[in-house]
């Protein structure tokens, strides 16, 4: 590995100045928080920190707190905290239920749940240390590439796809994320934090080099709420998602009163589909609506030469998942 | 090629469908020697790289020592405090055979650096063992044949010393989730699983002798929807196999 | 001497009975040392520079920066190392002809130029800590004139595919002609005139990377003129002649140790390159060199399972009898041919005619080498799953297709030793009640759908020479001297055991001593499965001749001790000893989805006596497993425009995890041959040999669609569904 300095800050406050220090002396530094990606990329000298902030000496980050606006998650919680987490489970399952498909056992006992949401992408071409978009270059090698695991939704010019499983979650249950960076926070609804690469491609959100993602806040649950995350994976453990669907539906008796549906694995963000949920809204969840969900689900979908698979895929999760969520007793 | 006498030295054997001609020598077997190996490890860091003086306790030994930011857990374990059980199998969190307990949690050594390691207790394979006094997990290891070639098993063992100590009891299905971040290319999972079983069923007890072919593991069916969800998924049966004799 | 006389089971004390591993406590308290464990006082760290291209000249090499760098200690490149790697590329492949690798055309050096595939060495650095061996890497500067490459073993036949070496896109032959590897009995072309349906179709298999836990480490040391190396090799003896011929050097000046090593699945049998570069840095530097990979230079930079492309032509009689057999194959060897290429399966059928041509060819991806059965998953997987759809589309059951037309003497011709193929096929399908689970394909109705499938097979069991030399002492202390290395398949407790058995004394009273070419005589090595056969039969050998000299002699007193050793080169009497086996699998496919899963699998084997069921269990559950894995998961995936892989790695390549492992039930039948010692045969490799080709039959049975190409994924299953 190459050579770096690692520093832990004791307050969110001292990173930030940890970041703009290094980059004042001319060093490139990297805010860490788990660590299990950040250093295969350091090893793979995809990025060359000269300093490492390492976030987890931050006192009292990894909480889930109830507040009066619903719940406020520290962003350096783990994976493994988050996934078991009574209040977490009941109320936000399909968060829940996302953090425990992350990986392995040992990683969700480091990983983060802000470090999830803001991994870099797994895309082979960038991973293998090709000049891609995401890379600094000029082209996306996926394209006319192997793109068996690329984008179907809002691809171009780079086709990666998002690769955290909490981050469907999040936007489903309209989470909004406080960030904290030199001038003071700000705070950003998960929907508008992710950005799509025609927009930039060398980043996949809206964090700026000197930001951290603090805290997640969680609206309050609602009565008749039930969520849900279902992910494909290629093994039976530790692949990121082929396709994913966070779900998360809003029931009056059999009636559903509102619908959020998210996709991973498919975009470069979390992919909402607003078609699909409002087809649900108002309405009885019987096989045939779901079915309907289903086929909804890839309307506007593009296909690349090899990843054509992912439709059908898709239209079998969305209407899997929406069904057995409605149906369930 | 050498000139020896020895008629061990020249042979011939079928390979394959063909025949074909192999040559080795024989060395004269009973010179016994041991190598020069292993000496007590002494590297420290390298100057002009950055370090930072750390406290550890390994195995409930206390470490004070100077490591190099950016040494990795595994490192510093392997090579700077000769605790060599603990394999590098990928260095990059796939594999698990790097599984150490960080506060009594399995982590991947090779994907937390040292420097991060610093007031936090760390347990290894070598932890496991009390003197001669084998873990149970350990014995059961043995008596069901859970390491082939074994590079594998000491991040096996400390997953599932990871897991019996919040979850005493746990179903075939639980064990493989736990364990899912361990891969074994001997692919003897199936025996791995049968091992933290009877380990937990026997804990502190004698296991019984272990049974040649049978073993014990999930064969899980239903649709994948509910297939992904590790916690909720229990449908689980346990079958016994015969190594007809 | 030839045949065995074995007692029967009754009388035997140690051998048949299910004992733990004698090293099992070493590697359950990490005391267990593997190469990678060795650490010398003063030992220098190495790091190997890479080709980041498929094919390419290289102009010029700039190391100055390199060796400037404080504690860089020396700098190897194709320009100051020019170290033939002997075993790297051998003319028919025939890996343990030490002529043959002397004589072929097509030497492959330690570092190359051109370079062939992405991943080959192009420069090696030791220096005093490893992270500055690998900083010095980004300081050697390399000019590369890039070439053509090809990568797939069809397309680089063609005329127009750039020719890799001189000699065009064949590989040589053990007389360094460019020729295919062809078989031939009857006339398949009039079998195929006279047969009264005939089908043609395509199956592919891809790379698959042994990927043993281990990444391979190389630990080397000089004194005087005397080099030591530590390193995982499934054979010190061979690894040791290969050190010695490579660098010049008689062989008594080579000392190669292998405690432990973390898996083998093949292709260890030898030296690597790896373990050259090491002991000449060694040499250059002085001091001792510890060469680490990592696992994606192992996965690119090494070798795996050569991927193939097979023709198959089948005539059969209105009666489902099989008249003609016709293969034609295309095995991918990477730019140099380290082993045969081969692709095996015709010989398990019964039938007149039969013609298989097969070609090993240069490409321009990673090194094809031996994995765990070499020849036989890729085309065990083609032939059973064309015969199984032979089968379906002569309306037949395909078990009932299998006894008819499968094989009963080794090439129609020379009698097996014995013959249990029939008995481990009935037995199987009875276990795993395979009239209630097989049904007409993709019959079942709704998106999840089960289905059944079988495969059986023949794998070779020779005889032949190994060595072992035993020592009783005054104290009663049997210790046993073989040149064994553990690769995991437990060598070690096997030769005790057999030991044990021999002299009729408790196990605990042998001990071993092993993996060390200064201390043990040579062994085979533990390649082709072929330990507990040679090097088992030769322990009995040598216990016979313990015994014989004690009843001589009287028992050794004081500082005497008696010595006995053994090097038998049995055969089988023109008789072919094989190992025989069927699989049984039952799959769930998800049809919408694409996910396939195993839901029961039953394992029968022969492989004569069963010298330790515990860890011969072991062997069987794991050989399967890993083919359930390349049925299911793995490949090496390229970039077809930059000829680099994109997946390297146990997360890439889809390696099987606990979650994915189903049970596997094992079955033994033991039956005894007369030949083996204690009536063993080979049982390392037979585990993985069908079980592609019992998933992918399965997973026709449950679709109705058939996968020919490996591995059957889930976009594949998608695409088929579609």
């Amino acid at each position: 590995m190459k050579t770096f300095a690692n520093k832990n800050p004791q307050t969110l406050e001292q990173a930030v100045s940890f970041v703009q220090q290094a980059r004042k002396d001319g060093q490139t530094p990297s805010v860490v928080g788990g660590g299990s990606d950040l250093l295969g990329m350091v090893k793979e000298f995809l990025i060359k920190p000269d300093v490492l902030v390492n976030l987890k000496t931050i006192k009292g980050l990894d909480q889930v707190a109830p507040t009066a606006s619903g719940v406020s998650i520290g962003g350096l919680i783990t994976l493994d905290t988050l996934g078991t987490h009574p209040l977490i489970r009941s109320q936000y399952a399909v968060l829940a239920e996302a953090a425990e498909t992350v990986a392995t056992p040992q990683i969700r006992n480091v990983g983060t749940l802000a470090g999830n949401v803001c991994q870099r992408p797994w895309c082979w071409y960038f991973r293998n240390g090709f000049p891609c978009l995401k890379n600094g270059g000029d082209t996306c090698f996926s394209i006319v590439g192997d793109n068996r695991f690329h984008a179907i939704f809002g691809g171009g010019p780079s086709y990666i796809v998002h690769p955290s499983d909490t981050a469907p979650a999040l936007v489903a249950l309209e989470a909004k994320f406080r960030i904290v960076g030199p001038s003071g926070e700000r705070v950003v609804p998960a929907a508008d934090f992710f950005v799509l690469p025609q927009k930039d491609a060398t980043k996949e959100n809206v964090l700026t080099a000197d930001e951290v993602l603090a805290e997640v806040q969680l609206p309050p649950g609602h009565e008749g709420r039930r969520s849900t995350y279902n992910k494909v994976l290629d093994r039976e453990a530790w692949t990121h998602a082929v396709v994913s669907a966070a779900v998360v539906l809003d029931m009056d008796n059999e009636i559903c009163r509102r619908a959020r549906i998210v996709l991973g694995g498919v975009a470069p963000i979390p992919w909402r589909l607003p078609n699909v949920e409002r087809l649900l809204t108002g309405q009885r969840i019987t096989p045939e609506l779901a079915a309907k969900a289903g086929e909804a689900a890839i309307v506007g979908a593009q296909k690349l030469s090899k990843n054509a698979y992912k439709l059908p895929m898709t239209k079998a999760l969305v209407r899997r998942t929406v069904l057995a969520l409605a149906t369930r007793a | 090629m050498s000139k020896r006498k020895n008629d061990i030295s020249r042979r011939q054997f079928l390979e394959g469908t063909g025949a074909v001609l192999a040559v080795a020598t024989a060395g004269p077997a009973l010179k016994v020697e041991l190598p020069a190996e292993n000496p007590p490890v002494t590297d420290s860091v390298a100057s002009g790289v950055p370090s930072t003086a750390i406290r550890l306790v390994v195995n409930g030994t206390e470490h004070r020592l100077e490591v190099e930011d950016r040494w990795t857990l595994a490192e510093l374990l392997r090579d700077h405090i000769g605790l060599t059980g603990t394999k590098i199998g990928c260095d990059r969190g796939e594999c698990g055979a790097c599984t150490v307990l960080l506060d009594g949690k399995p982590v991947y050594s090779c994907s937390n650096l040292a420097v991060w390691a610093d007031g936090r207790e760390v347990q290894t394979v070598e932890g496991l063992a009390h003197g001669e006094q084998l873990d149970p997990l350990q014995r059961a290891f043995v008596e069901h044949d859970g390491p082939q070639c074994g590079f594998c098993t000491s991040g096996q063992l400390m997953s599932a010393k990871g897991l019996l100590a919040h979850n005493p009891h746990p179903t075939p299905h639980e064990v493989q989730a736990a364990m899912t971040g361990n891969i074994c290319r001997c692919s003897n999972y199936n025996r791995y699983v049968e091992a933290v079983l009877a380990a937990a069923a026997t804990k502190n007890a004698t296991a019984s002798k272990s049974n040649s072919g049978r073993s014990t593991a999930s064969t899980k069916s239903g649709a994948e929807v509910s297939a992904t969800k590790g916690r909720r998924n229990a449908a689980i049966s346990t079958t016994g196999a015969g190594g007809a004799r | 001497m030839s045949r065995m006389p074995t007692p029967t089971l009754a009388l035997l004390k140690t051998v048949g009975h299910a004992t733990p591993r004698i090293d099992a406590v070493e590697r359950v308290t990490g005391k267990a040392t593997y190469s990678g464990d060795v650490h010398l006082t003063g030992m220098l760290y190495a790091r190997i520079l890479r080709s980041p291209h498929a094919h390419a000249q290289i102009r010029k090499i700039d190391v100055s920066k390199a060796q400037a760098l404080p504690g860089v200690k020396f700098v190897l490149t194709h320009e100051n190392c020019t170290v033939v790697w002997g075993a790297g590329s051998i003319a028919g492949g025939r890996q343990y002809v030490d002529e043959i690798k002397k004589t072929t055309r097509q030497r492959r050096y330690a570092f190359n130029n051109p370079v062939r595939f992405f991943g080959e060495p192009v420069a090696a650095v030791a220096a005093t800590d490893r992270h500055i061996a690998e900083e010095a890497l980004r300081l050697i500067t390399v000019e590369y004139e890039t070439l053509p490459f090809v990568l797939d073993q069809e397309e680089a036949l063609r005329p127009e595919s750039v020719k890799i070496w001189p000699d065009g896109n064949v590989s040589l032959d053990v007389k360094n002609e460019a020729k295919p590897e062809v078989y031939r009995r009857g006339d398949v072309e009039e079998g195929f005139r006279t047969a009264d349906h005939v089908f043609e179709d395509r199956y592919t298999t891809t790379y698959v990377h042994n990927a043993q836990m281990e990444p391979r480490v190389s630990v080397a040391s000089w004194e005087g003129d005397k080099l030591t190396l530590y390193t995982p090799t499934q054979g010190t003896s061979n690894c040791r002649h290969d050190m010695a011929r490579d660098l010049g050097i008689p062989d008594e000046k080579v000392r190669v140790i292998c405690k432990y090593m973390g898996g083998g699945f093949g292709n260890k049998n030898q030296n690597q390159d790896a373990d050259l570069i090491a002991a000449v840095l060694a040499k250059e530097t002085g001091a001792p060199v510890k060469l680490e990979l990592s696992r994606k230079e192992d996965f690119i930079g090494v070798h795996g399972r050569w991927p193939t492309t097979q023709y198959y032509k089948v005539g059969v009689s209105n009666d489902g009898t099989l008249q003609s057999l016709q293969l034609r194959g295309y095995s991918g060897m990477g730019p140099y041919r380290k082993n045969s290429g081969g692709i095996t399966g015709v010989e398990l059928y019964q039938c007149p005619n039969v013609e298989s041509t097969v070609y090993p060819v240069y490409t321009n991806r990673a090194v094809s080498g031996n994995y765990r059965a070499p020849e036989f998953p890729q085309g065990f997987f083609g032939i059973q799953s064309m015969m199984d759809d032979v089968a379906y589309k002569m309306k037949m059951d395909p078990v009932e297709f299998v006894l008819k037309n499968m094989t009963r003497k080794s090439n129609d011709e020379v009698p097996y030793s014995n013959y249990t193929l029939e008995d481990c096929i009935r037995r199987g399908a009875e276990a795993f009640e395979w009239k209630k689970r097989w049904h007409a394909p993709g019959a079942e109705p709704g998106a999840i759908k089960r289905g059944a499938g079988m495969a059986f097979m023949t794998i070779r069991s020779p005889l032949g020479q190994s060595s072992a030399v035993i020592r009783l002492d005054s104290n009663g202390r049997y210790t046993v001297f073989v040149g064994v290395t553990d690769i995991g398949a437990g060598a070690k407790t096997t030769m005790s055991m057999i030991a044990a058995e021999e002299l009729g004394i408790p196990l605990p009273n042998v001990d071993l001593v092993w993996g060390d070419t200064d201390r043990c005589p040579y062994s085979v090595g533990e390649s082709g499965s072929r330990t507990t056969d040679m090097t088992g039969y030769a322990v009995i050998e040598a216990a016979r001749d313990l015994k014989r000299q004690i009843a001589e002699k009287g028992l050794p007193k004081g500082e005497n001790a008696l010595i006995a050793s053994a090097s038998p080169n049995p055969n089988s009497e023109g008789k072919v000893r094989k190992s025989f086996g069927a699989h049984f699998v039952e799959v769930e496919v998800d049809t919408e989805l694409g996910r396939v899963r195993v839901l029961k699998y039953i394992a029968v084997h022969d492989s004569g006596r069963i010298m330790n069921p515990l860890t011969a269990t072991s062997q069987i559950k794991g050989g399967a497993t890993q083919g359930i894995g390349m049925a299911l998961h793995e490949d090496l995936v390229y970039d077809q425009r930059s000829g680099q892989p994109l997946n390297a790695g146990y997360y890439g390549a889809r390696i099987m995890t606990h979650l994915d492992a189903p049970e596997i039930e094992v079955i033994f039948i033991e039956s005894d041959d007369g030949y083996g010692p204690f009536g063993a045969k080979c049982i390392g490799e037979a585990g993985i040999v069908h079980a592609v080709a019992a998933v992918g039959n399965a997973v026709f049975n449950a679709i109705g669609r058939r996968m020919k190409d490996l591995p059957i994924t889930r976009d594949k299953i998608l695409g088929a569904m579609a």
